[in-house]
């Protein structure tokens, strides 16, 4: 058997984990022989590959970013991309393939599985937003490098007796805000789910203040939104894909809080780091088993599935009823880390 | 005696150290070591009238309280960036504000005198920048006893080689520019990493030279945004993983004022507001057709705690402060000399400003440090 390996979407730590568990596990177990396609979808449009074997994916594990190289092509949005990844497939003679992504990278697998195209898919992305599985590859990286932020940022924020606004990533939900806010003991966090308003989060910060203490650290979500007619913050601008180009909202919203407030207000975008660098050990594990699960389905013909972690198992759910659905934060956690907000 | 120490301006990794120090060589000897907080506005703001107001605006530091304080990051005494001889009216206390007229702004040095009279502060001890020592120095032509210590990320203080906080601000530096390889080798981008650094480039051109990045933009020396494009492209062509790096400092400009081309205006601000990374990124992208990650380091090079080096400068700093001091020696700014401990007239923190070396280690033709002949150079290279 001969599978297609891809990286799809925003790099994040682990991807070189799945990558090398798929390979090691697929060749040793199963002997599948395995081809890498270079930049996502792209790679497959216009069959850009590079070898992927045991030597290929050795020394890797701890690597960030990934070795295949990604992008944010959608194939279905190439016109003929349907027929031309067909047609790459036949051409290697591939059985199918492996797509590690997000949100938009496997929203356009399960579309091609929907048509009959043979596809395994693992979720990956900081935000760990995708339905269908606890957890995505990267999350917990992204959290550790922002908690490190936040516990670094205390200093400043505390000898100038200022408000820190820190921004983390979130497009949709506020994981990364709610799990870093938490670690790092956040006086306020901002997340896409839970509307904010900027006059309570200013009395709040203004009772802390004269109250306890001298500075604050508020996380805030880059898609945290406010209650509607509260404050006025500019739209953010759509990239090519005609998504928003979020990053920024707390440039925005720091004056409006030192204008409520008079507090020094300064904001810390933390920005790509949150997916650069090593995974943590989480990462690295989570990667590995779902590697290794990825490369069982495949070899057991589980095609239009991903796997996905439940409670503490791996196991394989429909493509399809993933992506149709997005993890986001429960409002019982967000409830459980505003006991510690002030 | 009674010694006054401060902390002035921006807070950075390795000033609780030197407090601590300070405040232990000094109590070793039998003297007392007072805190104020906030530096210089711990003074201005105190009003002799009020019988609390001494302890609100200061603390008695003594080998216990400052035990354990060398451990993290920023200033327990806190800080901020009043100049008492330059008071605007929002920042004076309200009972200066008597004979007020306009809005210009006002020398309360006599008022400060009069405090540290009332304190029984006999000698200070202010570590700071530019502008914090800039005052210090106007009380020691008060005759007010001062030994100053240099602070500043940006290694910017004239008269010394190193500022506390510069090699803590290059080493964050470094670690983040390897960190954002992945994503900028994975998706094959160029990268612009805007580094503070308003007036003085080293903390642009020190990283990028250690971290090997492809090109430095320094506040020094204004670039051209259409060269550098071509550059970095020719840099991502070149590197087997297909992307290109560039430091830029927070106070780098175009050459000749050059503003960025086109009226697409970026409807979230990044452009104005991020400042000259956020535009450069923005006109690379223009010019070259090439995705770009644009990173500002920020706060985060001067947050938390100090790496082994400022550790060390900072703490033989305070020592070498306290004990001029103590000698009774006076008007002098502790410094780093060719790598070598020495102590320097306060008034060198007037007479020039620090700037990188361009001639000597800047290439302003290939926007990237230019390091040769290091034999015989001092450890920082200038």
């Amino acid at each position: 058997m001969r599978l297609g390996v891809l990286t799809g979407g925003g790099d994040c730590p682990g991807l070189n984990a799945v990558i090398r568990a798929v390979v090691r596990r697929g060749v040793l177990a199963h002997g599948i022989e395995f081809v890498g396609f270079q930049d996502g979808w792209l790679g497959v449009l216009q069959d850009a590959t590079q070898p992927l074997g045991i030597a290929e994916t050795t020394g890797i594990l701890h690597r960030g970013g990934t070795i295949l190289g990604s992008s944010g092509t959608n194939a279905l949005r190439v016109e003929g991309g349907r027929a031309s990844v067909a047609a790459t497939l036949e051409r290697h003679g591939l059985a199918g393939l492996v797509v590690i992504g997000g949100e938009g990278t496997l929203k356009c697998a399960a579309e091609l599985a929907d048509d009959g195209l043979r596809i395994v898919g693992v979720p990956k992305t900081i935000d760990n937003d995708l339905g269908g599985t606890d957890v995505t590859v990267g999350f917990h990286t992204a959290v550790q490098v922002a908690t490190d932020a936040i516990d670094r940022l205390h200093s400043t924020a505390e000898s100038h007796d200022r408000v820190m606004l820190v921004e983390v990533m979130g497009r949709h939900a506020g994981w990364i805000a709610v799990y870093a806010g938490m670690a790092g003991g956040a006086d306020a966090i901002l997340i896409p789910e839970h509307p904010f308003d900027v006059d309570e989060i200013s009395r709040h910060l203004r009772h802390r203040h004269l109250s306890r203490s001298s500075f604050s650290i508020v996380v805030v979500a880059e898609g945290a939104l406010p209650v509607d007619g509260t404050v006025e913050l500019p739209a953010a601008p759509l990239d090519e894909n005609g998504f928003p180009r979020l990053g920024g909202l707390a440039i925005h919203l720091a004056p409006e809080i030192e204008a409520r407030t008079g507090f020094q207000t300064r904001v810390t975008i933390l920005g790509h780091v949150q997916r650069g660098g090593s995974p943590v050990a989480f990462d690295r594990v989570l990667g590995t088993r779902f590697g290794v699960a990825a490369a069982d389905l495949a070899a057991a013909g589980g095609w239009g599935r991903m796997v996905a972690r439940k409670a503490q198992d791996v196991r394989d759910v429909p493509l399809a009823a993933a992506v149709a659905e997005r993890n986001l934060v429960p409002v019982d956690l967000y409830r459980e880390a505003e006991v510690f907000f002030g | 005696m009674r010694i006054g120490i401060l902390t002035g301006g921006g807070d950075v990794p390795g000033l609780n150290a030197c407090i601590k120090a300070a405040t232990n060589r000094a109590v070793q000897e039998g003297h007392e070591v007072v805190g104020i907080r906030r530096g210089w506005a711990g003074l201005l703001e105190l009003d002799p009238g009020d019988p609390e107001a001494a302890g609100r605006h200061t603390v008695r530091l003594d080998p216990d309280t400052v035990r354990t304080i060398d451990r993290t990051g920023g200033t327990v005494l806190h800080t901020s960036r009043t100049n008492p001889a330059r008071v605007r009216p929002d920042d004076e206390p309200d009972f200066l504000k008597g004979g007020r007229k306009g809005d210009e702004a006002r020398d309360h040095t006599p008022h400060v005198l009069r405090v540290l009279d009332q304190l029984g502060i006999d000698a200070l001890i202010p570590i700071g920048g530019d502008d914090t020592l800039s005052f210090a120095l106007r009380l020691h032509e008060e005759d007010v006893p001062v030994v100053a210590v240099p602070k500043t990320m940006d290694n910017d203080v004239h008269g010394t080689d190193y500022c506390i906080g510069f090699s803590t601000a290059v080493t964050r530096t470094v670690i983040f520019i390897h960190q954002l390889r992945t994503s900028a080798g994975s998706h094959e981008r160029l990268a612009v990493v805007e580094v503070f650094g308003r007036y003085s480039g080293e903390t642009s051109l020190v990283s990028a030279y250690l971290s090997g990045m492809d090109r430095a933009i320094i506040s020094e020396v204004p670039f051209d945004v259409e060269k550098l494009a071509q550059l970095l492209v020719d840099d991502k062509r070149k590197n087997p993983s297909r992307y290109a790096m560039t430091t830029i400092s927070e106070g780098a400009t175009f050459v000749g004022g050059q503003m960025m081309m086109g009226g697409t205006a970026d409807a979230y601000g990044h452009r104005k507001l991020g400042g000259i990374g956020a535009m450069t990124g923005e006109a690379l992208k223009e010019i070259a057709g090439e995705g770009i990650i644009y990173q500002q380091v920020g706060y985060l090079m001067r947050s938390g705690q100090p790496d082994a080096l400022d550790l060390m400068v900072a703490t033989n700093y305070a020592v070498m402060a306290a004990d001029l001091l103590l000698e009774g020696t006076q008007g002098r700014l502790v410094a780093l000399r060719n790598g070598t401990y020495v102590n320097v007239p306060i008034e060198v923190v007037r007479q020039g400003v620090k700037r990188v070396d361009v001639d000597a280690l800047y290439d302003a033709d290939e926007y990237r440090p230019k390091i040769r002949h290091v034999d015989g150079k001092p450890m920082f290279l200038y």
